[in-house]
């Protein structure tokens, strides 16, 4: 491209330099740009909306608690009592012990939530953002990406609650927490491909925004959150292994829960599932960046 | 006047689908692969740009002017980027200002200050950038001390006012203006036409759609009719507006 060899001083340069289009032929036909630098072109138009991204973030989440007294404090105290009603409930029922049993709960709705807003929400980004993207441009990935940004913080101040009781029920805290990091990221990829794939899908296909959520309401029941793995019959095991999302959330009970450093394989199934989300959420945009425009 | 300001435009074509049956759902998706005759999204395409070419060089002064859906708009919205055509090739490259509807994004629960950077942000602008250029609309706005309040407390004149601020803070290399004057009391009028008058010097290049005539005569040195999608006259202002008003309007 002709821009990226201007001088980058000034971010607005850069930003319209990018207006430049490639011919477009047919528009569903794949047009004559390769998958990296189609990547690496997303990424140069996304780097020049750094401060976009984070004030669309930082205004979702302040938008959220506006006028409320305790603001912020909201995110924290939220899941905080969901999760203290939800373990008396379930350690009374069940007689389990609440430590082990909320702890055990909470390592698996904290990240089943991430990914359920991320890509419930993530599938209307597009669609709602009509209004956007036909006053100015932006590219289009990045709704989906403020909606999984928006999640992903919410998600960070939840486990850090879920940190919190855990000290109140006795939990060790351990040095496996170093990795939470790491995962914590390989779900934002998974998150954020699956969020940009739906998106697209659903300027198609409006249906697709329902249809993902009462899917989603199955599996919720094949992910062992409220149950354990072991209270599962053997022979509907395979239901559970072949459920990518099963993946993410045994890497966060690894890691909190059990307090121990994930395996190899543990970290491998669920990087190999997010990056191959986010390959097919940037092969579909590839496909249709130029013509999504024309379907809102 | 800088070489590396342009606008470059080849053969481009833009078409709108149109359909009847605006997002095909799924459902019917399905349905249609069984039916023999699958007529139930039935899409008309229209070209709404035809053919269009350009090459606009520093010191270009160019009007658009047409009947309503003629293109203007659309033109303008594909030097922008936000339509790509279908077929040929746009090409600009320079600091480009779109002033084609102002107050993009604001967010009516967030206050003025916010909306400052929200809005500023995606005009593409860095955040440094926006707290150096905070005060000065603030000031050009004279929105004072409501610059704090949530903008659904606004009146639509403290609305336009803003947005106008945000808008036309930043000199451009090349600015696309789309039927906008400002909005307000007759002396922010006053003070956002000398802006306007400002802006359009400091531009190197500028395209002005307008329906005001006398405006377009008054600030172009080239003049583009547009009609059905296609320039079918091209040359300078006067006798462009004349004949356009002679020709089409009439």
């Amino acid at each position: 491209m002709v821009l990226s060899q201007e001088n980058t001083s000034d971010i607005n340069a850069k930003v319209n330099s990018m207006v430049e289009i490639i011919p477009a032929g047919n528009l569903l036909e794949p047009i004559s740009e390769s998958f990296f630098s189609f990547i690496k072109r997303s990424l140069f138009e996304l780097s020049n909306l750094k401060f976009a991204l984070t004030s669309f973030v930082v205004n979702n989440l302040r938008r959220r608690y506006r006028r409320s007294v305790l603001g912020f404090a909201w995110s924290l105290l939220n899941p905080l009592t969901t999760m203290i009603i939800m373990t008396t409930v379930f350690s009374i029922i069940f007689h389990n012990n609440p430590k082990e049993f909320g702890i055990y709960i909470f390592t698996g709705i904290l990240p089943w939530t991430f990914m359920l807003d991320s890509i419930t929400g993530g599938s209307l980004s597009l669609v709602d953002a009509e209004g956007f993207l036909k006053k100015v441009y932006i590219p289009k990935l990045f709704f989906p990406l403020v909606v999984v940004s928006t999640e992903a913080v919410n998600f960070v101040l939840s486990l850090s609650s879920l940190m919190i009781l855990g000290l109140i029920l006795g939990m060790p805290i351990g040095l496996s927490l170093l990795s939470l990091p790491f995962a914590l990221a390989i779900l934002y990829v998974f998150n954020f491909g699956a969020a940009l794939f739906l998106a697209i899908s659903t300027v198609y296909f409006r249906d697709l925004t329902h249809i993902t959520r009462q899917l989603l309401q199955a599996v919720f029941y094949l992910v062992p959150i409220c149950y354990p793995l072991n209270a599962v019959p053997p022979k509907f095991l395979v239901l559970f292994k072949i459920n990518p999302f099963y993946y993410f959330i045994n890497l966060f009970r690894i890691i909190i829960y059990q307090g121990q450093f994930p395996q190899p394989k543990d970290w491998l199934v669920p990087s190999v599932i997010a990056v191959l989300a986010l390959i097919l959420g940037f092969l579909l945009l590839k496909r249709t960046e130029k013509d999504i425009i024309f379907r809102l | 006047m800088s070489e590396n300001v342009y606008i470059d435009v080849e053969n481009a074509w833009l078409k709108f689908r149109i359909y009847k049956n605006r997002s095909p759902a799924l459902k019917e998706a399905i349905i249609s692969k069984f039916k023999p005759k699958p007529n139930i999204t039935e899409i008309t395409e229209f070209d709404a740009l035809k053919n269009i070419n350009l090459n606009l060089r520093g010191g270009d002064r160019v009007g658009l002017v047409g009947l309503n859906g003629a293109g203007k708009s659309t033109l303008l919205k594909m030097i922008v980027g936000i339509y790509p055509p279908k077929f040929g090739k746009v090409h600009v490259r320079g600091k480009v200002t779109p002033l084609i509807e102002l107050g993009t994004g604001f967010d009516v629960e967030l206050s003025g200050r916010e909306n400052i950077f929200l809005n500023g942000a995606l005009l593409g602008r860095s955040y440094k950038q926006m707290k150096s250029l905070e005060q000065e609309i603030i000031e050009f706005s004279e929105l004072g001390e409501f610059i704090d309040l949530p903008i659904k407390y606004y009146s639509s004149g403290m609305h336009g006012r803003l947005a106008f601020s945000i808008g036309t803070i930043v000199d451009p290399e090349i600015l696309i203006v789309d039927e906008i004057f400002a909005t307000g009391d007759a002396h922010f009028v006053n003070k956002a036409t000398n802006r306007m008058k400002a802006l359009f010097t400091n531009s190197q290049i500028v395209m002005l759609v307008s329906h005001d005539t006398d405006k377009i005569i008054d600030l172009c040195n080239r003049v583009l009719v547009l009609h059905k999608g296609e320039v079918i006259n091209d040359g300078s202002p006067k006798e462009m507006v004349d004949y356009y008003l002679k020709e089409i309007v009439n």
